[in-house]
């Protein structure tokens, strides 16, 4: 069985992904440096323009930015495959550290934001689908229509400054704990940010539920079945929900590359020390090894949740797996 | 039940699930209890929206570290509230008659936070240490006319200068000038602070928070607090939403709304002018510009009061180059006190261009709130004179860089000040200065006022020549200076001795008590 | 997605247009959403014409922080500037740098997805490399970096986000062109001897035309949206160009005091997201050949 899931095209897709990622390196690479301004200026500001050309050489040595591009980049790439990302001179942390410490923030955050999107958009999607065209499905055409449109700045902000100044709800203005730290201040931080990015992404989830029930409804094997007098519930859940989980599975991965770039305002509005926010820094002080480092990781992680995803596929459907 | 139904009761439950999470947030306290008696003891914390870039003093100049490093460090010299220079490190300082051999006396008893005695052996490494260009220091220039260092003896420190240098005691009270142990490197400080200051390192979490706790060794009163946590909280109007929810006691803005915004029932906050300045730097080595009376024309065309009105909201005032309030520079010592478009025409025909001129000028966006608008304004208003602005809006990064390479007819900046006037503009207007390139302008004139501010210790008589250097830079319409601008320092109101100062310094941690 | 062996015609014929906006006008969804499209580029257009009541740059703080009233219906800013002029400069601003960056994407995307599909080989995988490399990347990440590189101004970031979304019109164009290669009438047009490229425009082009409109009303919203985020992060339209994200992000700060400067740029912005999206929507549902015949 194990062959039967992998199989060649598996492999082939494993290697197209190292491809990419290389790709996804020297593409970051060079854009940073094409960004003005360097290390040395974003440190000093203006004080820079008081260096002496050998104190700022004593600071390009110690930058590393004295060296030739190609050096650089082979020996960042050389350092990552030892597990040495790099070093970030601000956090006086190593890159590896700070990833590890702000990926788990982005993870989780994600979870629940698909969490919640899953809560929001497949009761939605099936409720329209159960009479479409009907003032039920409106209402769900409605709410979805909304979390698609309302960018997530405008309602994080919204949400944190009437409950704030009204309510004086506003976990996150105390220090982040990680949820094994302190559980419930995790939960409560977690809570607006996680609403606000569900919410964006419930729209799509519930719009592919509602066309997958749609069609699956109207197929064959489903009349079938009724007419057989399979129970409703076990009908709607089972053979319907069950086949239209595919859309779904495939609509939910693609959401998490959107959940782990579009993270990077709400962890600005809710201060939540992720990984887009760590990456916003890195390009606003030009610290390019935290960047690189930081941007392939990501990549790396959506490059994974796409073959899982595509591995899903393969036990979920039946039809795909004889492919 | 069906399954939309059933879906909906969970949707329920998980919503009934939130409110709980919410009530308890609501109902949870915001912050440690306080001791019942006393005022020493206490938490306090500091919103601020990013953490510290660095944790080197002598590489420090972005303000998060300044503010942070100056209660971990000392500095031989400190400044008071009113930026009076004071004995920091050392107890006291003599100059000799011809000025040109400075001795340090040092305090006794001082000790860093690694347990070990200061003296003058580190007084010594310091100074020689920034002096040298190896160590990349930023205040490097502040020891240019100094020539050797000695350690004396065990608490004395003699400086040999090659010329009298007045400005030095106050130029030895900025961070960049922090009294480092002979024993430490640049990489161990940077992980582990080693200072004689109030506070010590007690946690860092990178970009989230730096906490400091009392230093209990310190040679001067012990703080009050027993440690204060700088928070980090990116967004500006999250720290107005954490300190009306109590979870921030203190808070620095530079926006008036935002400090509007927050002002409540339970904060305070207090107004304090500031000695750093926006101008209209002009470059007079290009182009037009060279031409004294084309930048005449460009100071008579402008009212600087309606600039401060519309880009600021009026919230500062109009200020000549000096603002150090030992030093002030009278804003009206100008050709053109008042907007005069006539006298305007007068100097730019007296150029020969009547038909006007194009100045390119360079706009930082982002790096502070009134950039873009005063530049609107200015471009308006010379348009008035036939003098036109070409704006350039830069993102930070690509500003900087234009304006190091002094790559600019005119630039619209925001400038620090210093409570010295030789610290704050020797290094621009003087042709030997290293940011003369930036600056665009020098004169001999200039060169022998600055080098007179210098030698002469009697404090009138600096006054005296300080007054002319400001005249000499209005008269000759060097830049175009706008006005200076408030902090607001917003305090809790439990939080008490907080001593705001103009140079933006939080050293007045110090005092600060929490009830 | 559409079944391209469903589609009979081997070109669009007039009468099917018609019928396909028919459809449009006829889905409630459409309908709205081209009303509401529409409003807005008026709008667009009244501001670029400059016959805005009041000149969105021009600052008058006597008069700052008023509420909605007859003379300035959206009320005035910190800045004393007319709230309702700078909303619409926004929007105009808005539709130009998503229309600039939707067309550039579309031109680019569909060209290279053309390519890739039809001539296989290197220049497929050299495209499917690129789009790839692309695609792992979070796509505001993206824009935010590629707007940093150059002077920041409409044209600049316009092109950023161009960059952002050309992977997804190669995707969706490479995919329906693969299957259209193997139909009948255009492997007849190989073998009468009509150059690839002429094959490409005159018989694939024009059957995935009905996936690239839809497309292209997505992208608009998105790049609205992305438009907006960047300015709210400070890395969008420099001011003093007023920008629906930035003009947000300016009433954060007020929004206690003043929550018109926030409820109508944050209203209009939600309005022009909708309005593309139920576009979007009608558009998809009229140019569905599944759905003609029905409603």
């Amino acid at each position: 069985m194990f062959r039967q899931l992998l199989g060649n095209s598996v492999l082939r897709r494993i290697l197209a992904a190292f491809g990419t990622l290389l790709g996804v390196a020297i593409f970051v690479f060079l854009m940073l440096r094409a960004i003005p301004g360097d290390q040395i200026s974003s440190g000093l500001g203006t004080e820079a323009a008081a260096l002496t050309p050998a104190q700022r050489a004593a600071l390009e040595s110690y930058y590393g930015l004295d060296q030739p591009l190609f050096v650089q980049f082979f020996s960042w790439l050389g350092n990552i495959f030892t597990g040495n990302l790099g070093f970030s001179a601000r956090a006086q942390t190593s890159v590896l550290d700070l990833t590890a410490a702000a990926l788990p923030v982005t993870f989780e955050l994600a979870i629940f934001s698909i969490v919640i999107a899953l809560a929001i958009g497949i009761p939605l999607g099936m409720l329209s689908a159960s009479k479409p065209d009907s003032v039920r499905d409106g209402f769900g055409q409605v709410v979805g229509l909304a979390g698609l449109s309302i960018p997530a700045f405008l309602l994080g902000t919204a949400l944190l400054a009437i409950l704030a100044s009204s309510f004086g709800f506003n976990p996150n203005g105390q220090g982040y704990a990680t949820l094994f730290e302190n559980p419930l201040l995790n939960l409560q931080q977690m809570l607006l940010p996680s609403i606000v990015l569900g919410f964006g992404i419930a729209a799509p989830i519930m719009r592919t539920t509602r066309t997958a029930v749609l069609e699956i409804r109207s197929n064959d094997f489903i009349r079938t079945a009724k007419a057989k007098g399979v129970p409703p519930r076990r009908l709607q859940v089972r053979h319907v929900l069950g086949n239209a989980l595919v859309p779904i599975v495939t609509m939910t991965g693609l959401q998490f590359g959107y959940l782990l770039g579009g993270a990077v305002v709400v962890e600005q509005i809710f201060s939540l020390p992720g990984i887009g926010r760590q990456v916003l820094l890195g390009i606003q002080q030009k610290e390019y090894a935290l960047v690189q480092s930081t941007v392939l990781v990501i990549a790396l992680a959506f490059v994974i949740v796409n073959l899982l995803t595509d591995l899903l596929y393969r036990v979920i459907d039946p039809r795909v797996r004889a492919a | 039940m069906s399954t939309a139904r059933r879906a909906s009761f969970g949707a329920l439950t998980a919503t009934g699930v939130a409110l709980a999470l919410v009530i308890t947030g609501c109902s949870a306290p915001a912050s440690d209890p306080k001791p019942a008696e006393g005022a020493a003891g206490g938490d306090l914390v500091i919103g601020v929206t990013s953490d510290p870039d660095t944790l080197f003093p002598w590489k420090a100049t972005q303000f998060q570290a300044v503010n942070v490093l100056q209660n971990l460090y000392g500095t031989l010299t400190e400044f008071d509230e009113e930026l009076n220079v004071v004995p920091g490190l050392a107890e006291s300082w003599d100059v000799s008659d011809d000025g040109l051999t400075v001795t340090f006396h040092l305090r006794e008893g001082v000790t860093f936070a690694d347990g070990s005695t200061f003296g003058s052996e580190d007084v010594k490494y310091s100074l020689d240490a920034i002096a040298a260009e190896a160590t990349a220091a930023v205040a490097r220039s502040s020891l240019a006319s100094v020539t050797a260092v000695e350690a004396t003896d065990e608490n004395t420190v003699t400086l040999t200068l090659s010329a009298p240098d007045a400005a030095l005691p106050a130029n030895l009270a900025v961070i960049n000038m922090a009294m480092l142990s002979s024993d430490d490197t640049e990489e161990g400080l940077n992980t582990t602070p080693n200072g004689t200051g109030p506070f010590l390192l007690d946690s860092r979490k990178a970009s989230q928070s730096i906490t400091l706790a009392k230093n209990e060794d310190y040679w001067g009163d012990t703080a009050l607090l027993d440690t204060v946590e700088f928070r980090v909280i990116p967004d500006e109007s999250s720290i107005v939403s954490a300190m009306q929810s109590g979870n921030v006691q203190l808070a620095v803005f530079d926006d008036p709304l935002v400090a509007q915004t927050v002002e409540g029932a339970n904060v305070e906050v207090a107004t304090t002018p500031q000695l750093s300045y926006h101008a209209l730097q002009l470059n007079a080595t290009r182009g037009d510009l060279a031409d004294v009376n084309v930048r005449l024309a460009i100071q008579c065309a402008i009212d600087r009061q309606e600039v401060l009105d519309t880009a600021a909201l009026g919230e500062g005032e109009v200020t000549g180059p000096i603002t150090s309030p030992a030093y002030k520079s009278d804003p009206d010592a100008r050709p053109c006190p008042e907007r005069d478009l006539d006298k305007a025409a007068d100097y730019l025909k007296k150029a020969g261009k009547e038909d006007g001129v194009t100045i390119k000028t360079i706009v930082s966006q982002g790096e502070y709130a009134t950039s873009v608008n005063e530049a609107q304004n200015l471009k308006a208003q010379l348009a008035d004179a036939s003098i036109t602005l070409e704006l350039e809006v830069l993102e930070s990064g690509a500003f900087v860089d234009r304006w190091i390479a002094a790559d600019f007819d005119a630039a619209v900046a925001l400038n620090g000040g210093r409570p010295d006037p030789d610290g704050m503009y020797g290094r621009y207007f003087t042709s030997t200065g290293n940011l003369n390139k930036v600056a665009g302008y020098s004169s001999p004139e200039l060169d022998a006022l600055f080098a007179e501010g210098r030698q002469t210790a009697d404090p009138d008589k600096r006054k005296d020549i300080y007054a002319q250097v400001s005249e000499n830079l209005e008269d000759n319409a060097a830049w175009i200076w706008l006005f200076t601008s408030y902090t607001y320092t917003a305090t809790a109101s439990t939080v008490d001795g907080f001593v705001p100062m103009a140079n933006g310094s939080l050293q007045y941690l110090r005092t600060t008590s929490i009830k | 997605m559409t079944d391209i062996s469903q589609s009979p015609a081997l070109a669009p014929g007039g009468g099917r247009t018609m019928e396909r906006v028919r459809l449009l006008l006829r889905s409630r969804s459409g309908l709205t959403g081209l009303i509401i499209s529409f409003l807005l580029a008026v709008l667009s257009l009244v501001s670029a014409f400059g016959l805005l009541p009041f000149d969105p740059l021009a600052q008058d703080p006597p008069s700052r922080l008023q509420p909605p009233s007859g003379v300035h219906w959206f009320g005035t800013d910190q800045f004393g500037r007319d709230v309702f002029s700078r909303v619409a400069a926004g929007v105009a601003n808005s539709a130009l740098i998503s229309v600039v960056a939707v067309a550039f994407a579309t031109v680019v995307g569909t060209v290279c997805g053309l390519i890739a599909g039809f001539y296989r080989g290197i220049s497929d995988g050299a495209i499917t490399a690129v789009t790839n490399v692309l695609f792992a990347f979070p796509p505001l990440l993206l824009a935010l970096s590629l707007a940093s590189v150059f002077e920041r101004n409409w044209f600049t970031i316009a092109v950023a986000i161009a960059i952002v979304y050309v992977p997804i019109f190669i995707r969706v164009t490479r995919g329906p062109v693969l299957s259209l290669r193997e139909v009948e009438y255009v492997k007849a047009a190989k073998s009468t001897g009509q150059s690839r490229m002429a094959t490409m425009f005159r018989h694939v082009l024009p059957n995935i035309t009905s996936i690239i409109i839809v497309q292209v009303t997505l992208s608009l919203s998105w790049a609205v949206l992305t438009e907006a985020s960047l300015s709210f992060l400070g890395l969008g339209t420099p001011p003093p160009a007023p920008s629906l994200g930035s003009m947000i992000f300016e009433a954060r700060t007020l929004v206690t005091i003043a929550p018109w400067t926030m409820i109508a740029p944050g209203v209009i912005v939600v309005l022009l997201v909708v309005g593309l999206n139920l576009l979007g929507d009608g558009l998809r549902d009229s140019l569905d050949p599944r759905n003609r015949g029905k409603r």
